[in-house]
């Protein structure tokens, strides 16, 4: 059996939900015996390459830049896991949606700010107007909540899609 | 409560017998058969709302989908209480107010000891297919104690019910209607203005999730003492 | 004033109620319902006061209720002594001189008089006239009564309201008295179990059963509660009864009172009703004074007062718990029953709540019985039902019929149908609760279990009809809105349920819906209903799952073509005219660029949106006519003779080769491509016309010598002249689209042949088979189909028509046949078994070939054909038809009537419609439908075979040019979209300095029509008959444009 291509996105999150991934200490040993993990923050890959055949989200869709890579994820992945709260719900990413984006911008960046006051609008890319969970955008094959999900979670549902099976994922919790 | 020596009758659910007089709800009904039927309004010792739906239960015989915690039992029911139709149900009215408020687990007082996330777990939702409002809501934090955060409240009713009914202050009660429903103190005062609270606490008690809750409760501290509240409800209920 | 405590006062009160109504001089009565007066009536009845008191004229002036048909308001009755009651409609206050002058005559009205009453039935007293008037019909003959059975509206429009003695004075109170005699209340309930008369509130209760719950329910105090808080947007049932005839409500609840042992009354009547809140308030007064309420109710030991609530116009006080609620002074939201309100109601008493016209019921079933009441209507629902039919009907109003009727005696007979030239596609009853019932469903009959299996409901009455100008996914959105801003928030299905619901039909009406949200709403939607606390939330989802079931393929239009048909949902359309034209040409650009002088703009806008502007400038059934919103102001722009006008102005000038040069010089890069239609109509060369600009290689394959198919050859030349159809294709020739002619697909060249040599095949051959009538004598010669004489025509030969031609049929083909015979020197005579207004040909032609000697014998079928003894046409016998039933399109359906009549003739043509022969096409294995037209994706007019599309006539069957050409440009626009992966039409439209804006100066000009050639000089001439627009009318046309799209 080929290797299995396995590959990690950090949309607009803590990296909580990376760092419960790097909590399944020795397991972690296991999966890269069964897969090769292609693109993410985990790894030194310049450009997401197709035929991945899991990807785990982390994170909302916040910007412009988010909604590419979502749907490049959906596009190059056969089944993409939107992993932790923020992916899942919006989660803390979110809490900033019943405020305008411009508004917001403004806030933090010109009356905030005792220098410089501007809203930076080069090198960063454009907010959406508000952040939203990666199904609003794309299909979610696997929806794996949690603040972050617990690593046990995790290794459950990889250990089961890295040995090409359905995962059926047992009760999880949002927070 | 129903008298002792009051008529009984018998019922199956889901197939099991259960004798209990005649006064009783399916809802108390399941409990005796211990059956789990979920709720999110209803609170022992206090009046029903049928409020939050999720209790419906099919009755066979009876075409519509009957709320357990307002349907009397009668001679010869028989009630399915879970079926895919009735989980499918109940997972859409979960999902529905999960995208209803802010309903952020991450940062909740009541993370890991609310019961709308808790019934979310048992009850398979993993996500919310409804596109999440994300309304801008108000918290209220003008009272010397507690807190009210409408970003969590799902209109349960169980505050207005146990500060008119257990305490009888009538702080509480929901203003506007529709999905602009909201719980407001006295006549839409702030918290720490309502000259009728007494301070009691109970409804922070009654209330299922991180809407109500103490001053000074960083996220997941915030434990609600509903056992005793109930115990109070229940000798009140019998006392009326 | 006197206080009825026995027989003797009650007679004496009823003789003075008699005397009122039936008085010894002129009684005029103006309807002053909310209607009546919403039209003027408040001015008709003072100006009538004035002029009467000027005049010193002995005239008794009262104002009634309403009578029902809302189109026709104001309406006046008229009674002078000894004649019949006279109705005058749609009265004015400068009418009132008219009136009193007639009425010093001893006359009414002519012009104003509408129908008379010559015996009016009270139900409760039977009301005897006079007779006269035999011009004047019966007002049982007026379609709108038709049928009609007043039984809740017995008094109303008849009586002054305000007057308890004109109420007693045709019976009322005699069932009350009758009640108070008998002193047997457990008798009444059983008469009210035996009547089987429902709840008319929606829910359709037996009320007999709720009064017996109540009557055993055992309390200190119990109440007795109308609700009359009727919120239905398109329902106005019970304020009118109200407002028309309050003490036969009055009348039903003390009677209610009487028997479930109560002595509280409440009327909870909604404060927007502000008259009926008036004259209850006035009845209840009056009602006192005579002793009917209050302490010995006739004297007898019964207590019994009504106080009146006004409630605040909550659409959830309609749910009696609600009610309850709002009455103890809460808000208004339900709570769960059990309890039910007859063991603990209102302040936790037993309480019984029925609806206003449940009341209005009681008293006719304890005078008349309630055998007699059961007569009337259907088995499980006795009795009438009042509604109120809004919409899109000719006649609108208040309607009583006998529960069981079905619907289209309500659309078509008393509606009259819907507006001229607009089809009615349903239904929606019980308003924001019920559901919609299409047109194919018309012979629903109404009543509770039949509406309620189909997803809707009675409700307390709304019906509103829908035609083609209505958009069912606006509709269901709207009754969400509705139903949403109306929730009381208690339960989360419908709080947060509705909430959903709203945004996901938010995204259809603006074209953002998905597949998955359509599954999404139905699931939400069952789940809304089946869980909800009370009866608003569970009926909520009732329009989205009817309008769901029944017209899907609205929803997918808005989700897959970004198509709105009736125009109504803004996002989706520029303006009416556009989203009407099948080929969506820019209507308002191409008049607000010839507004600017820009005349070649014009042309250029016209012909990338439509290759053959001047020939469907001539002919086109012109759909956008109907649509256009000028016609609010007088008529539609005639914007089909301004692009004819723009065409024929370049195509006269030395300006066309540079405009030619313009259009090829947007084709884009060859794509190396190569396409073959099959058939050069209008639909093939609109296909090939935007193929060959978006660079693909076109070759058009025909059977017949030429290009240009139906319009070629089936329109005669005094129609389209052929050297006009000749330039428009030869633009199409410019961009390279070769011919293949002679060679017919399916015979010389078969479809497998096509497909090999080519990328793509887009099949659109036309409809060139006759339909032939199954009649005797079909087989004599002079017995020809229309098609092939047209096209032995336009191939300049001389058809065997002789003398006398007789055409059977009542469409275009028909007209272009008659017409041509007339050229040919012949008497022309189009027989058709409908009447005009029914016929399909277009108007204009019609009144054309009128003017040009032909003869239209209307309501005549054919019967057989009779020959001389040689095999020669001799004579045609027709059977005299009428109309009968209602058919499914709406029109009447012709019935013979068993006269037969000869008429001679020489030759008759057939000329009852075309059909595609397609049946080589199964051959090369496409699925053909029944119909045997070809059977493609509605969205993307593939045919069962990749890489095979087709469009036009061969998949909708015979149907017209700009159709036709819709097919072709979508077909156009969808392969190329298919094989270069992207939409590409866009990029080869021109594009304008042109900002869409309200006209500065609106011209207040008429519509303009185009001048023709006078009628005795073109029945001899093939000449053209329609000139066309002269500069300056086309440019007045233009300036006569609101322009619709102008936005924000």
């Amino acid at each position: 059996m080929s290797r299995i291509k396995l590959a990690t996105i950090w949309l607009d999150g803590c990296s909580g939900c990376h760092m419960s991934l790097l909590d399944i200490d020795e397991a972690i040993l296991a999966v890269a015996e069964k897969a090769d993990i292609v693109y993410g923050p985990l790894v030194d890959a310049q450009a997401f390459p197709e035929g991945v055949d899991v990807t785990l989200v982390e994170g909302a869709v916040s910007s412009r830049e988010d909604l590419n890579n979502v749907r490049m994820v959906r596009a190059r992945s056969r089944i993409v896991v939107a992993l932790g709260d923020c992916a899942v719900t919006g989660n803390v990413p979110a809490m900033r949606n019943s405020i305008p984006a411009a508004k917001l911008l403004h806030r933090i960046y010109v009356e905030g700010s005792q220098t410089n006051a501007r809203v930076p609008n080069q090198g960063v890319p454009p907010l959406l107007p508000q952040a939203r969970p990666v199904h609003d955008f794309i299909k979610v094959d696997y929806h794996l909540p949690g603040c972050p999900p617990k690593p046990a979670l995790i290794l459950g549902l990889l250990t089961e899609l890295l040995n090409g099976r359905a995962a059926t994922l047992p009760v999880v919790k949002f927070g | 409560m129903p008298e002792a020596g009051q008529k009984k009758v018998s019922i199956r659910i889901d197939g099991e017998l259960v004798q209990l007089p005649a006064s009783h709800t399916i809802l108390q009904a399941a409990a005796m058969a211990g059956r789990f039927i979920p709720t999110l309004c209803h609170f022992d010792g206090l009046a029903d709302a049928g409020a939050c739906r999720l209790c419906v239960v099919e009755v066979s015989g009876v075409a519509r989908l009957l709320p357990a915690c307002t349907t009397p039992v009668q001679e010869g029911m028989s009630v399915v209480t879970d079926s895919p139709k009735l989980a499918a149900y109940r997972r859409m009215i979960l999902e529905l107010l999960l995208a209803e408020r802010n309903h952020v687990c991450a940062v909740c007082v009541s993370n890991g000891h609310c019961e709308l996330q808790n019934l979310a777990a048992q009850l398979g939702v993993a996500s919310v297919r409804y596109p999440y409002r994300y309304p801008k809501l108000p918290v209220d934090l003008s009272h010397p104690r507690f807190v009210l955060d409408q970003n969590r409240c799902i209109l349960c009713s169980r505050c207005v019910r146990v500060c008119a009914s257990v305490e009888g202050a009538h702080v509480w009660n929901v203003m506007s209607r529709g999905i602009h429903s909201m719980v407001v103190a006295d006549l839409n005062d702030p918290w720490g203005d309502a000259s009728s609270c007494t301070g009691c606490g109970k409804c922070v008690n009654a209330c299922p999730t991180g809407a109500l809750s103490e001053k000074g409760q960083a996220v997941e501290e915030m434990m609600k003492n509903t056992a005793q509240l109930v115990t109070i409800a229940m000798r009140k209920a019998v006392r009326a | 004033m006197s206080r009825i405590e026995d027989l003797s006062t009650f007679n004496d009160v009823r003789e003075r109620g008699v005397a009122k109504l039936l008085p010894g001089v002129p009684r005029i009565a103006v309807g002053m319902g909310t209607c009546g007066r919403g039209n003027g009536a408040e001015g008709v009845y003072h100006a009538l006061a004035e002029r009467i008191s000027y005049y010193g004229m002995d005239v008794q002036l009262v104002g009634t209720g309403c009578f029902g048909p809302c189109s026709e308001e104001p309406l006046v009755n008229v009674f002078i002594p000894g004649q019949p009651l006279v109705i005058l409609r749609r009265v004015q206050a400068s009418d009132a001189d008219r009136i009193l002058s007639a009425i010093t005559t001893g006359h009414v009205p002519a012009e104003l008089a509408w129908c008379k009453v010559e015996d009016w039935d009270h139900v409760t007293a039977h009301f005897k006239y006079g007779h006269g008037y035999p011009e004047l019909p019966d007002w049982r003959d007026i379609p709108f009564f038709a049928g009609q059975k007043k039984i809740v509206l017995r008094n109303c429009g008849v009586i002054n309201p305000d007057d308890i003695e004109e109420y007693i004075g045709v019976g009322g109170y005699q069932a009350l008295y009758k009640v108070l005699i008998d002193g047997r209340p457990e008798s009444v309930i059983e008469q009210i179990k035996a009547a089987k008369l429902r709840g008319r509130g929606g829910a359709g209760y037996l009320t007999g059963l709720k009064w017996d719950f109540m009557a055993k329910a055992r309390d200190v105090e119990k109440y007795v509660i109308c609700n009359a808080d009727e919120g239905d947007p398109g329902a106005y049932m019970n304020r009118n009864e109200i407002e028309s005839d309050p003490h036969a409500l009055l009348e039903g609840i003390i009677i209610g009172g009487y028997v479930m042992k109560s002595t509280k009354g409440i009327i909870y009547v909604r404060s927007e009703y502000p008259l009926a809140v008036h004259r209850l308030e006035r009845a209840i007064e009056q009602a006192r004074q005579y002793g009917l309420l209050g302490v010995k109710i006739l004297d007898r030991p019964f207590d019994f007062d009504i106080e009146l609530v006004e409630g605040a116009g909550a659409f959830v006080c309609g749910e009696e718990t609600a009610l309850i609620a709002s009455l103890e002074g809460q808000a208004g939201r339900p709570r769960p029953r059990p309890p039910f309100p007859a063991e603990q109601g209102l302040f936790g008493r037993p309480t019984n709540i029925n609806n206003v016209e449940t009341w209005y019921n009681v008293p006719p079933i304890i005078i008349k019985g309630p055998a007699w009441f059961t007569e009337t209507g259907s088995a499980r629902s006795a009795g009438t039902k009042v509604f109120s039919l809004v919409g899109k009907v000719r006649n609108t109003g208040l309607v009583e019929m006998p529960l069981g009727t079905p619907l289209k005696t309500f659309v078509y007979g008393i509606g009259g149908g819907g507006a001229p030239g607009r089809s009615i596609k349903a239904v929606q009853t019980g308003g924001p609760s019920g559901g919609c019932i299409p047109q194919e469903m018309f012979d629903t009959p109404v009543d509770y279990e039949t509406l309620a299996q189909l997803g809707s409901i009675m409700g307390s009455g709304g019906m509103v009809v829908m035609d083609e100008d209505n958009c069912m996914v606006d509709v269901a959105r709207y009754f969400i809105e509705f139903t949403h801003s109306e929730s009381c928030g208690k339960c989360v299905p419908c709080r947060v349920g509705l909430d959903v619901s709203l945004k996901i039909l938010d995204d259809f009406t603006t074209g953002k819906g998905t597949a998955a949200q359509l599954d999404q709403i139905v699931e939400l939607g069952r789940m809304i209903r089946d869980t909800s606390l009370c009866g608003l939330g569970q009926s909520a989802p009732n329009p989205v799952l009817t309008t769901m079931r029944h017209f899907r393929h609205e929803f997918e239009d808005h989700m897959i073509a970004k198509r709105c048909r009736a125009g109504v949902c803004g996002s989706l359309a520029l303006s009416p005219c556009e989203n009407s034209c099948p080929l969506h040409m820019n209507i308002p650009r191409f008049l607000a660029l010839l507004k600017q002088n820009r005349l070649e703009d014009a042309f250029e806008s016209v012909v990338m949106d439509n290759p053959l502007p001047a020939s469907t400038g001539r002919v086109c059934q012109h759909p956008c006519d109907n649509r256009c919103r000028r016609q609010t102001i007088d008529e539609a722009v005639n914007m089909r003779e301004v692009h004819r006008f723009i065409a024929d102005a370049i195509y006269q000038s030395d300006r066309f080769d540079a405009l030619a040069a313009r259009v090829v010089a947007r084709k884009l890069p060859a794509t190396g491509y190569r396409m073959a239609v099959a058939g050069a109509g209008p639909t093939g060369l609109t296909a090939a016309f935007y193929l060959a600009l978006l660079g693909h290689q076109v070759t058009v394959y025909d059977g017949k010598p030429e290009a240009g198919g139906m319009l070629r050859y089936a329109l005669p030349e005094y129609r389209l002249p052929k050297a006009v159809l000749a330039k428009e294709i030869e633009m199409i020739a410019r961009l390279g689209v070769q011919f293949v002619f002679n060679t017919r697909i399916g015979f010389d060249l078969s479809l497998n042949d096509l497909g090999s040599s080519h990328d793509v095949v887009f099949i659109s051959i036309g409809t060139w088979k006759e339909s032939w009538v199954h009649l005797p004598g079909t087989e004599l010669k002079g017995v020809m189909p229309a098609l092939p004489l047209l096209e032995a025509v336009s191939r300049g030969e001389a058809p065997p028509l002789g003398r006398k031609v007789l055409i059977i049929g009542g469409g275009n083909a028909a007209v272009d046949a008659a017409r041509t015979a007339r050229r040919h020197g012949a008497e022309a005579a189009i027989v058709y078994r409908r009447e005009r207004k029914d016929m399909p040909a277009i108007a204009e032609e019609v009144h054309a070939a009128e003017q040009e000697g032909v003869k239209i014998v209307f309501l005549a079928a054919p019967h057989r054909i009779l020959g001389d003894g040689e095999g020669n046409v001799k004579a045609l016998e027709v059977v005299r038809t009428r109309l009968g039933e209602y058919d499914r399109s709406g029109r009447r359906k012709p019935v013979s009537t068993g006269e037969v009549i000869r008429m001679d003739c020489d030759a008759v043509v057939l000329a009852v419609g075309e059909t595609v022969d397609a049946d080589f096409c199964r051959a090369s294995g496409f699925s053909l439908t029944e119909g045997g037209t070809l059977v493609v994706d509605r969205f993307t007019l593939e045919t069962s075979r990749p890489n095979f599309y087709a469009g036009g006539d061969v998949i909708s069957g015979a149907s017209n040019v700009s159709n036709a050409m819709g097919y072709g440009k979508k077909a156009a626009r969808i392969i190329d979209e298919r094989l270069m992966g992207a939409g590409r039409l866009a990029q080869v439209l021109p594009g304008f300095d042109y900002v869409p804006r309200a006209p500065d100066q609106l011209s207040s000009a008429r519509r303009h029509e185009t001048a023709v050639l006078p009628a005795a000089e073109r029945a001899q001439s093939v000449e053209e008959v329609a000139i066309g627009l002269s500069a300056a009318c086309a440019l007045e046309e233009a300036r006569r444009c609101l322009h619709c799209d102008a936005r924000g």
